[in-house]
């Protein structure tokens, strides 16, 4: 009885199967479809939460936080590029999990442009968890038609980072100008010293932090976000000025870094066989542990004094999907996950140098190196991202391709630019 | 009973193969990004692939890489299974050394290989042993090198596989044709070619379609190893497929690059397949 049972079932099921394949129109042709798949219910149920962070330590201390909720939370952990393709299919299910966590910047703004997202504006109004945050959190979670779309939890900052030891040990000063920078690279160069650590073998997207810095330092943070959004042409006189100083430092980079990747780059940093390198503030992951103390950082230096200053803090947090069943109690989640005490745990919990996001949380608790990382972004005129953050994902691989040719070859630069521009076009029309 | 039994595998194989491969046909032919509808562009992802200049170079590197691969990977599995086809101590234990790396997967090659072309890695470190160093390369990171030195780790792995499938075969032929040869005076190279390879034809045809098929699909090797970098000279069709589909979001675009690899691989099998099947006539 049993056995012609589930061979019915199983029957069935193919049965079914075919049918779903046959009814349902073609992929392409719009419309909700179950793409996602996630089973969360209305009203009462649990919420789920689907997640991007796979690092050990950050994503044991999120799970702290979302066991200590008072509802019930279901937690979905994706790898993130996995998740990065499937994203669209979360939004986009019928029944899609309630609440996401991704970047802020312009990815979170074509969604929302799509009508995917959740409008949180509430939040961001009188006693709402994210009301206190700074302008420029505010600015940078606000889609296209004015209304908040993203609860930034945290973010963390780019900067010039050497090991104050070494510096004392080759008797130099971090410097307080560009062309104190090129002489202090200079020197360290004459020492024996690799003056700039960088990998970007396997993440050729480390070549993208020298050219967001060269390019705010020399035309500011408007022409950099306008050039991003496809507004001007990378062959422009400006994107030239850029290159050029790129070139100046490149006999100062380490010869190996094309085979590097960002983590291995940090190597020679904490053998004391390079001297500087510019990468987020993950890279005191990097480090082993009795160094991290010895981590210090000074800020690209201006170029052109004309135009504000700027720094690159990347920015993470969480959105919702507009097409979820509880939009309250989704948003009385993301006011928990914003809240200081949240935060707090999860920058303590993660071990990370991530800065909190909310003003009320008491920064003395945390490293003097996450202190000084809080008041550079706080005494910086502009907030922006990264490369792939201001612009996409998509625009980062013609990115990619350029810089990293310029760089084993910068004879080639206007040949490469005409190409990045072309490739650059091709992503724009699409 | 008999229709049963093959309804259920034919269920799942419409549901699970044919259905998406004939969505990504249709999808080949509009512009999409995952998000809203498909806009039909008729042929125009075509159009634009063929003025596309990392297109072409995965087309090349596609090439370089079914010959190369598929070539050297044949002819050194051949001489492999020709030399170890014979009794003799501790021959098993060389057949088995040889088929190890067929058993892990293809992100571990690929891992592996990264660490020994690492600067300062195996390699290297081997070179600068043998007073070689001044031919110390940045294997991966040389645009001119990376796509042979992926090609050496794809052919490391695949020859051990080829091997097996040849040793198979010669166990089947039949050892008093090559008596007789030998007789009546034959060279080994004339009993080779005369005599042993026709009888192998069952398994050279398996040996071409799996060698072709696994060329053209191979992608985890060469994303585990370079990504397509440096800028791009190591793409294949399938890791340019996957970096528009799932980075840039360009289904429509991407599925233009799966039917060009589909007709690429069926049109190898089927050419093949006719011809052999001329022969047998």
């Amino acid at each position: 009885m049993t056995t012609s049972l589930s061979r019915r079932g199983l029957l069935g099921a193919g049965a079914g199967l075919g049918a779903a394949g046959l009814l349902s129109s073609c992929v392409g042709s719009g419309g909700g479809g179950d793409a996602g798949g996630d089973a969360s219910s209305g009203g009462g149920g649990p919420l789920v939460f689907q997640n991007s962070i796979q690092d050990t330590a950050p994503k044991a201390a999120l799970e702290q936080i979302v066991a200590g909720y008072e509802r019930e939370v279901t937690m979905n952990s994706v790898a993130t590029e996995q998740f990065r393709a499937q994203l669209t299919n979360y939004l986009r299910a019928s029944d899609p999990p309630d609440v996401i966590s991704w970047y802020a910047g312009s990815v979170a703004r074509a969604y929302a442009a799509e009508g995917l997202l959740l409008d949180v504006s509430d939040l961001w109004t009188g006693d709402g968890a994210c009301a206190g945050f700074s302008e420029a959190l505010r600015e940078l979670s606000t889609a296209e038609d004015g209304k908040q779309i993203f609860v930034p939890t945290n973010y963390y900052w780019w900067s010039v980072f050497y090991k104050r030891s070494a510096f004392e040990k080759w008797g130099v000063e971090p410097p307080s100008t560009w062309d104190e920078f090129l002489a202090l690279c200079e020197n360290l160069s004459g020492q024996g010293v690799i003056p700039l650590a960088n990998g970007i073998g396997p993440t050729p997207w480390m070549a993208s932090g020298w050219f967001d810095y060269l390019d705010l330092r020399i035309n500011g943070p408007e022409y950099h976000l306008a050039l991003l959004a496809g507004e001007h042409s990378f062959t422009d006189p400006e994107v030239v000025d850029v290159m050029e100083q790129y070139e100046r430092l490149i006999p100062y980079f380490d010869p190996n870094m094309a085979s590097y990747d960002a983590q291995q780059a940090a190597t020679p940093l904490a053998q004391d066989e390079a001297g500087m390198y510019l990468v987020g503030a993950f890279v005191s992951q990097y480090l082993p542990e009795d160094q991290r103390d010895d981590l210090d950082f000074f800020s690209v230096p201006v170029i052109n004094d004309a135009v504000p200053t700027a720094e690159e803090a990347p920015t993470d947090g969480f959105f919702a999907a507009s097409g979820t069943d509880d939009p309250e109690g989704t948003k009385a989640f993301l006011s928990y996950l914003a809240s200081p005490e949240q935060q707090e745990a999860f920058i303590t919990g993660a071990g990370s140098s991530n800065l909190p996001t909310s003003p009320e949380v008491d920064p003395s608790q945390f490293s003097p190196l996450v202190q000084k990382g809080l008041e550079l972004l706080n005494s910086t005129e502009r907030i922006t991202q990264f490369f792939n953050r201001d612009s996409s994902d998509a625009l980062q691989t013609t990115a990619d391709a350029a810089l990293t040719k310029f760089l084993s070859d910068p004879s080639q630069r206007d040949s490469v630019l005409q190409e990045w521009q072309a490739a650059a076009e091709r992503v724009h029309g699409s | 009973m008999v229709w049963l039994f093959l309804a259920i595998p034919l269920a799942v194989e419409l549901a699970w193969v044919f259905w998406p491969a004939a969505n990504s046909f249709s999808l080949a032919f509009t512009r999409w990004n995952g998000i809203g509808a498909a806009e039909p562009v008729g042929t125009q992802n075509f159009v634009d692939l063929a003025s596309d200049p990392i297109f072409r170079t995965a087309l090349t590197n596609n090439v370089i890489w079914v010959v190369g691969f598929g070539g050297l990977s044949v002819l050194g599995g051949l001489a492999l299974a020709v030399a170890l086809n014979k009794p003799g101590r501790g021959i098993g234990l060389y057949r088995s050394a040889i088929y190890l790396p067929m058993v892990v997967s293809m992100a571990v090659t690929g891992l592996f290989w990264r660490v020994m072309y690492q600067p300062g890695g195996p390699i290297s470190a081997g070179l600068d042993v043998l007073g070689l160093g001044s031919l110390e390369r940045q294997w991966l990171a040389d645009p001119d090198l990376a796509l042979y030195a992926v090609l050496v780790a794809g052919i490391w792995r695949q020859v051990g596989y080829i091997m097996v499938l040849y040793l198979a075969g010669l166990k089947g032929c039949d050892a008093s044709l090559e008596e007789a040869a030998s007789v009546d005076g034959a060279s080994s190279w004339q009993t080779f070619w005369h005599v042993v390879m026709p009888q192998l034809k069952g398994v050279n045809m398996v040996v071409f379609a799996v060698t072709v098929i696994d060329s053209l699909r191979t992608f985890d090797l060469v994303w585990a190893m370079t990504r397509g970098g440096p800028f791009n000279s190591t793409q294949l069709l399938s890791t340019y497929m996957f970096e528009q589909a799932f980075t840039a979001g360009n289904l429509g675009y991407a599925s233009a690059i799966a039917v060009v690899i589909f007709v690429l691989a069926i049109g190898f099998i089927i050419t093949y397949l006719a011809r052999q099947a001329r022969a047998e006539d």
